[in-house]
């Protein structure tokens, strides 16, 4: 047992981190769009009601897709630009990478088309592709996540439905935050040449399985002593403000617009 | 209040209770003690009505507790409406958007007004001293804060007993301190508490009994909790202190 009270001399061999270092970053940054669930920000659109907001983007990404007026399209291509400047400029930043990724994908799919003289109509997707995309996610950046799913209920999804996906955004989130705890350990105690990395990563991911088993089994019991026995009800609060007013009178113009 | 008699239960692998006879009266704070695998956390939950013995039977105000009984989701809601678990790991506990939503549910579950439900809600932020966390999501507060909504959100539908699996765990003395001046201001007002600890400090006035199990899954001392702290050779014997 002396090994353990004297002082080792050791220096270790060359070894890359680079997977466990990989996947570390990779969790993290999942983990970091999660926790947008939480974060409260400022700004005209963050304050725009969730519900008005998640029905709105509906209304105008079916509208933008089935029209074929200019003046409508144009507006709403104006709507959306309103839209990107309210946003903080991280998340400004993200829509339009998003929204140009998509639409750039579309215009390379549609060459052919383009080729044989489709020109006019062609641009006419790629712009509705650029404008629904953003739509989406200006939704998505500007809203939390819990915002989007209780307003789901006003779509007539059922509640029960709501608190599976609700819960299921909890696990993916404590999930993913003990998968990177996992990994942190298993990066900390890589002091040597670990030659097996993939086998690590795969008890890792048997142990996740384990754990994400009694956590499931645990949270019913939970539930059930706090008196659920199948039934729930997501209770929708939401106050409408001069804001929501004014941003459903401008997307009533819009809609307006499409007729 | 509650009867537990000749309770064994096992695991797939491995024993967790042995042969265990324990009645808790209405309006006692009594503390389960032992060394960690003795189960205390396999009593609670049967406790709970969330495991079922193999042998034995545990009655509840008179009835018999078991699965089957527990399959009529009147008398489950009624039956788990009495007991509150706080459960060792919050995690596991808090699945809800918001704090606010957290402590609602079980209010929301027995069908109160929302108004009433605002209430209750209300109170018990400013009970636990958690009024800033309300709409916060739980599961990314820190592990006291965790404690605190998990309490609050056990309190919501007022149950006659509260039961809590080492509750102190993981705390600062500050926050343990609360806890302890919590349980003792919630049991002088006549709820029964059954609280799991391997820990005594911080604990001092919550307790009048105590019950001690050994590493062999069994209750070696059922005794006043004074007499039993101050035992230092009891304790020291079976590796409690
Ligand atoms: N889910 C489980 N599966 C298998 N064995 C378990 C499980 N939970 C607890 N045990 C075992 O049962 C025994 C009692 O555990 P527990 O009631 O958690 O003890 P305590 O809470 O006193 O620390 C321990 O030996 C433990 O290893
Ligand atoms: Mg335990």
């Amino acid at each position: 047992m002396d090994w353990l009270f004297r002082e080792d001399r050791y220096e270790p061999g060359s070894d890359s981190l680079k997977f466990i270092d990989k996947s570390l970053m990779s969790i993290l940054k999942i983990l970091s769009k999660i926790d947008r669930l939480g974060g409260q920000r400022r700004g005209i659109l963050y304050g725009v009601t969730p519900p008005l907001k998640l029905i709105s983007t509906i209304l105008t990404v079916v509208c933008v897709s089935t029209s074929r007026d200019a003046t409508f399209l144009l507006s709403a291509g104006l709507f959306v630009l309103i839209n990107l400047i309210m946003l903080e400029k991280s998340d400004r930043k993200r829509v339009l990478a998003l929204g140009i990724t998509a639409s750039s994908f579309s215009a390379v799919m549609l060459i052919p088309s383009m080729a044989t003289g489709n020109i006019i109509n062609s641009l006419i997707i790629v712009y509705k592709v650029l404008l629904t995309v953003s739509m989406a996610n200006i939704l998505s950046v500007s809203t939390g996540w819990f915002d989007v799913s209780a307003s789901l209920k006003l779509l007539l999804i059922p509640d029960i439905f709501i608190l599976v996906l609700e819960i299921t955004l909890k696990y993916i989130y404590l999930l993913g935050e003990i998968s990177l705890n996992m990994l942190t350990a298993l990066k900390i105690r890589s002091i040597g040449k670990n030659n097996n990395k993939y086998s690590s990563i795969s008890a890792l991911m048997g142990n996740l399985f384990l754990k994400s088993k009694e956590m499931g089994e645990e949270l019913y019991s939970a539930m059930e002593c706090r008196g659920f026995t199948g039934e729930y009800k997501r209770v929708l609060a939401f106050n409408i403000s001069r804001i929501d007013a004014v941003y459903a009178i401008i997307v009533l113009a819009l809609t307006a617009a499409y007729f | 209040m509650i009867e537990i008699r000749n309770i064994s239960f096992s695991y797939k692998d491995a024993p967790a209770l042995k042969d265990i006879n324990l009645y808790i009266a209405k309006g006692e704070s009594i503390a389960l003690i032992g060394p960690n695998g003795s189960g205390k956390s396999t009593l609670l939950k049967i406790i709970n009505g969330i495991l079922f013995p193999q042998r034995g039977e545990y009655f509840f105000d008179g009835t018999s507790i078991t699965a089957k009984r527990l399959e009529d989701n009147a008398f489950s809601k009624k039956f788990h409406k009495r007991i509150g678990f706080v459960f060792q790991s919050s995690d596991s506990q808090l699945f809800n958007p918001t704090v606010y939503d957290e402590i609602a549910f079980a209010p929301r579950q027995m069908g109160l007004s929302e108004g009433e439900i605002e209430r209750r809600v209300s109170d018990l932020l400013k009970l636990l001293q958690i009024e800033e966390l309300r709409c916060r999501v739980p599961y990314h507060l820190s592990g006291g804060e965790k404690r605190k909504v998990a309490v609050a959100s056990v309190l919501a539908h007022n149950p006659d007993v509260l039961v809590l699996d080492e509750p102190m765990n993981g705390l600062d003395p500050k926050t343990k301190r609360f806890l302890r001046d919590l349980l003792i201001k919630l049991n002088s007002h006549g709820k029964t508490i059954i609280c799991s600890t391997h820990d005594f400090e911080y604990v001092d006035g919550v307790f009048k009994r105590a019950v001690v199990f050994s590493k062999e899954h069994t209750i070696i001392r059922d005794d006043e909790y004074g007499r039993i702290i101050s035992d230092d050779e009891f304790l020291y014997e079976n590796n409690i202190k």
